[in-house]
Protein backbone atom coordinates (compact mmCIF):
# COMPACT_ATOMS: atom_id res chain seq x y z
CA UNK A 1 0.00 0.00 0.00
CA UNK A 2 2.90 2.33 0.64
CA UNK A 3 4.06 2.30 -2.97
CA UNK A 4 0.54 3.08 -4.10
CA UNK A 5 0.40 6.17 -1.98
CA UNK A 6 3.67 7.44 -3.30
CA UNK A 7 2.46 7.58 -6.90
CA UNK A 8 3.52 10.93 -8.26
CA UNK A 9 0.72 13.37 -8.94
CA UNK A 10 0.69 14.92 -12.37
CA UNK A 11 2.43 18.30 -12.22
CA UNK A 12 0.08 21.20 -12.74
CA UNK A 13 1.99 22.75 -15.60
CA UNK A 14 1.71 19.70 -17.84
CA UNK A 15 -2.00 19.49 -17.17
CA UNK A 16 -2.43 23.08 -18.28
CA UNK A 17 -0.48 22.34 -21.42
CA UNK A 18 -2.67 19.41 -22.28
CA UNK A 19 -5.79 21.47 -21.86
CA UNK A 20 -4.58 24.04 -24.32
CA UNK A 21 -3.91 21.46 -26.95
CA UNK A 22 -7.46 20.09 -27.08
CA UNK A 23 -9.32 20.93 -30.25
CA UNK A 24 -12.32 23.21 -29.92
CA UNK A 25 -15.41 21.07 -29.98
CA UNK A 26 -18.95 21.18 -28.69
CA UNK A 27 -19.12 19.74 -25.20
CA UNK A 28 -20.06 16.09 -25.37
CA UNK A 29 -22.52 16.60 -22.53
CA UNK A 30 -24.37 19.19 -24.61
CA UNK A 31 -24.51 16.91 -27.64
CA UNK A 32 -25.69 14.12 -25.40
CA UNK A 33 -28.48 16.07 -23.78
CA UNK A 34 -29.70 17.62 -27.03
CA UNK A 35 -29.62 14.35 -28.93
CA UNK A 36 -31.37 12.33 -26.27
CA UNK A 37 -33.96 15.09 -26.01
CA UNK A 38 -34.76 14.71 -29.70
CA UNK A 39 -34.46 10.96 -30.10
CA UNK A 40 -36.69 10.00 -27.12
CA UNK A 41 -35.16 6.53 -27.02
CA UNK A 42 -32.32 4.85 -25.16
CA UNK A 43 -28.99 5.37 -26.89
CA UNK A 44 -25.96 3.09 -26.66
CA UNK A 45 -22.86 4.68 -25.23
CA UNK A 46 -20.75 4.00 -28.32
CA UNK A 47 -23.42 5.67 -30.43
CA UNK A 48 -22.68 9.00 -28.79
CA UNK A 49 -19.10 8.81 -29.99
CA UNK A 50 -20.37 8.41 -33.54
CA UNK A 51 -22.67 11.40 -33.04
CA UNK A 52 -19.72 13.50 -31.90
CA UNK A 53 -17.78 12.55 -35.00
CA UNK A 54 -20.78 13.41 -37.14
CA UNK A 55 -21.04 16.81 -35.48
CA UNK A 56 -17.39 17.46 -36.21
CA UNK A 57 -17.94 16.67 -39.87
CA UNK A 58 -21.06 18.79 -39.81
CA UNK A 59 -19.12 21.82 -38.60
CA UNK A 60 -16.43 21.25 -41.19
CA UNK A 61 -19.08 21.27 -43.89
CA UNK A 62 -20.88 24.23 -42.33
CA UNK A 63 -17.85 26.47 -42.21
CA UNK A 64 -16.92 25.84 -45.82
CA UNK A 65 -20.54 26.43 -46.86
CA UNK A 66 -20.64 29.71 -44.99
CA UNK A 67 -17.39 30.76 -46.58
CA UNK A 68 -18.76 29.96 -50.01
CA UNK A 69 -21.93 31.97 -49.43
CA UNK A 70 -20.23 35.04 -48.02
CA UNK A 71 -17.44 35.11 -50.61
CA UNK A 72 -20.05 34.73 -53.32
CA UNK A 73 -21.64 37.90 -52.01
CA UNK A 74 -18.23 39.57 -52.00
CA UNK A 75 -17.93 39.70 -48.22
CA UNK A 76 -15.46 38.43 -45.71
CA UNK A 77 -17.99 38.39 -42.93
CA UNK A 78 -20.75 35.85 -42.47
CA UNK A 79 -24.06 37.66 -42.19
CA UNK A 80 -27.49 36.56 -41.06
CA UNK A 81 -28.57 36.19 -44.67
CA UNK A 82 -25.93 33.55 -45.34
CA UNK A 83 -27.33 31.36 -42.59
CA UNK A 84 -30.83 31.78 -43.95
CA UNK A 85 -29.78 30.83 -47.47
CA UNK A 86 -27.94 27.83 -46.09
CA UNK A 87 -30.94 26.65 -44.12
CA UNK A 88 -33.11 27.08 -47.17
CA UNK A 89 -30.77 24.87 -49.15
CA UNK A 90 -30.74 22.30 -46.37
CA UNK A 91 -34.51 22.22 -46.67
CA UNK A 92 -34.99 23.38 -43.12
CA UNK A 93 -36.44 26.73 -44.09
CA UNK A 94 -39.21 26.54 -46.66
CA UNK A 95 -42.16 28.69 -47.64
CA UNK A 96 -44.29 26.71 -45.23
CA UNK A 97 -41.70 26.72 -42.49
CA UNK A 98 -40.22 30.17 -42.07
CA UNK A 99 -37.07 30.73 -40.08
CA UNK A 100 -38.97 32.53 -37.34
CA UNK A 101 -40.96 29.40 -36.57
CA UNK A 102 -37.80 27.32 -36.31
CA UNK A 103 -36.30 29.88 -33.98
CA UNK A 104 -39.43 29.92 -31.87
CA UNK A 105 -39.54 26.15 -31.60
CA UNK A 106 -35.90 25.47 -30.95
CA UNK A 107 -34.28 28.37 -29.17
CA UNK A 108 -34.92 29.49 -25.60
CA UNK A 109 -36.74 32.71 -24.92
CA UNK A 110 -33.73 34.92 -24.27
CA UNK A 111 -32.25 34.08 -27.69
CA UNK A 112 -35.60 34.30 -29.40
CA UNK A 113 -35.93 37.85 -28.18
CA UNK A 114 -32.67 38.71 -29.88
CA UNK A 115 -33.48 37.16 -33.22
CA UNK A 116 -37.12 37.97 -33.77
CA UNK A 117 -38.14 41.59 -34.09
CA UNK A 118 -40.49 42.61 -31.34
CA UNK A 119 -42.28 45.89 -31.14
CA UNK A 120 -41.28 47.70 -27.96
CA UNK A 121 -42.65 50.89 -26.48
CA UNK A 122 -41.93 54.11 -28.30
CA UNK A 123 -42.74 52.62 -31.69
CA UNK A 124 -39.32 51.00 -31.98
CA UNK A 125 -38.78 47.56 -33.40
CA UNK A 126 -36.05 45.55 -31.72
CA UNK A 127 -33.78 44.29 -33.23
CA UNK A 128 -33.72 46.54 -36.29
CA UNK A 129 -33.49 44.85 -39.64
CA UNK B 1 -40.82 14.06 -15.49
CA UNK B 2 -37.82 11.86 -14.90
CA UNK B 3 -36.07 13.12 -18.01
CA UNK B 4 -33.60 15.88 -17.37
CA UNK B 5 -34.30 19.12 -19.13
CA UNK B 6 -32.29 19.75 -22.23
CA UNK B 7 -29.48 22.23 -21.89
CA UNK B 8 -30.58 25.37 -23.62
CA UNK B 9 -27.64 27.74 -23.61
CA UNK B 10 -25.65 28.13 -26.78
CA UNK B 11 -21.88 27.62 -26.44
CA UNK B 12 -21.15 30.66 -28.54
CA UNK B 13 -17.44 30.98 -27.98
CA UNK B 14 -16.98 27.31 -28.77
CA UNK B 15 -18.98 27.68 -31.96
CA UNK B 16 -16.84 30.62 -32.93
CA UNK B 17 -13.66 28.67 -32.20
CA UNK B 18 -14.80 25.69 -34.24
CA UNK B 19 -15.54 27.81 -37.28
CA UNK B 20 -12.25 29.61 -36.76
CA UNK B 21 -10.46 26.27 -36.76
CA UNK B 22 -11.71 25.38 -40.22
CA UNK B 23 -11.82 28.85 -41.74
CA UNK B 24 -9.43 31.17 -39.90
CA UNK B 25 -9.97 34.09 -42.27
CA UNK B 26 -13.75 34.00 -41.99
CA UNK B 27 -15.42 36.57 -39.78
CA UNK B 28 -18.81 36.26 -38.17
CA UNK B 29 -21.03 39.28 -38.06
CA UNK B 30 -21.84 40.43 -34.58
CA UNK B 31 -24.67 42.71 -33.74
CA UNK B 32 -23.22 46.11 -34.36
CA UNK B 33 -26.46 47.92 -33.93
CA UNK B 34 -25.99 51.10 -31.96
CA UNK B 35 -29.23 50.53 -30.12
CA UNK B 36 -27.53 47.69 -28.35
CA UNK B 37 -24.46 49.49 -27.13
CA UNK B 38 -24.98 47.74 -23.82
CA UNK B 39 -24.36 44.13 -22.93
CA UNK B 40 -26.27 42.90 -25.96
CA UNK B 41 -23.40 43.76 -28.29
CA UNK B 42 -21.81 40.57 -27.09
CA UNK B 43 -24.59 38.53 -28.58
CA UNK B 44 -23.84 37.52 -32.07
CA UNK B 45 -26.89 36.92 -34.19
CA UNK B 46 -25.23 34.74 -36.74
CA UNK B 47 -23.65 32.58 -34.09
CA UNK B 48 -27.07 31.98 -32.59
CA UNK B 49 -28.27 30.88 -35.97
CA UNK B 50 -25.30 28.57 -36.29
CA UNK B 51 -26.39 27.10 -32.98
CA UNK B 52 -29.95 26.78 -34.23
CA UNK B 53 -28.67 25.05 -37.32
CA UNK B 54 -26.65 22.65 -35.21
CA UNK B 55 -29.70 21.84 -33.07
CA UNK B 56 -31.72 21.12 -36.17
CA UNK B 57 -28.93 18.94 -37.51
CA UNK B 58 -28.99 16.87 -34.32
CA UNK B 59 -32.77 16.74 -34.55
CA UNK B 60 -32.61 15.30 -38.04
CA UNK B 61 -29.91 12.86 -37.08
CA UNK B 62 -32.00 11.72 -34.13
CA UNK B 63 -35.09 11.18 -36.23
CA UNK B 64 -33.25 9.25 -38.92
CA UNK B 65 -31.51 7.10 -36.33
CA UNK B 66 -34.81 6.32 -34.65
CA UNK B 67 -36.42 5.28 -37.91
CA UNK B 68 -33.42 3.04 -38.52
CA UNK B 69 -33.64 1.45 -35.12
CA UNK B 70 -37.35 0.78 -35.62
CA UNK B 71 -36.69 -0.88 -38.93
CA UNK B 72 -34.09 -3.15 -37.34
CA UNK B 73 -36.51 -3.81 -34.46
CA UNK B 74 -33.95 -2.52 -32.01
CA UNK B 75 -35.02 -1.01 -28.72
CA UNK B 76 -31.96 1.20 -28.39
CA UNK B 77 -30.01 3.40 -30.74
CA UNK B 78 -26.77 1.67 -31.75
CA UNK B 79 -23.73 3.15 -33.50
CA UNK B 80 -24.67 1.57 -36.81
CA UNK B 81 -28.05 3.32 -36.77
CA UNK B 82 -26.29 6.65 -36.41
CA UNK B 83 -23.90 5.89 -39.24
CA UNK B 84 -26.72 4.99 -41.61
CA UNK B 85 -28.61 8.11 -40.53
CA UNK B 86 -25.59 10.33 -41.06
CA UNK B 87 -25.24 9.06 -44.61
CA UNK B 88 -28.82 10.00 -45.39
CA UNK B 89 -28.40 13.56 -44.15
Amino acid sequence: PRSLKQAKPVPKSSRALRRKKTEPAIASSLIKSVFSHYVKMPVAREAFKVIEKCSEKYFMQLSSDLEAYSSHAGRKTVEKVDLEVLMRRQGLVTDRMPLEVLIERNLPLEYRKLLIPVAVSGNKVVPCK
Amino acid sequence: GRRRRMKRTAPRSTLRKIIKKYKPQLRLAANTDLLFSSILTFFSFSLLKVHLNFLLFLNRLAEEARINAFEKKSKIIKPEHIIVAAKVI
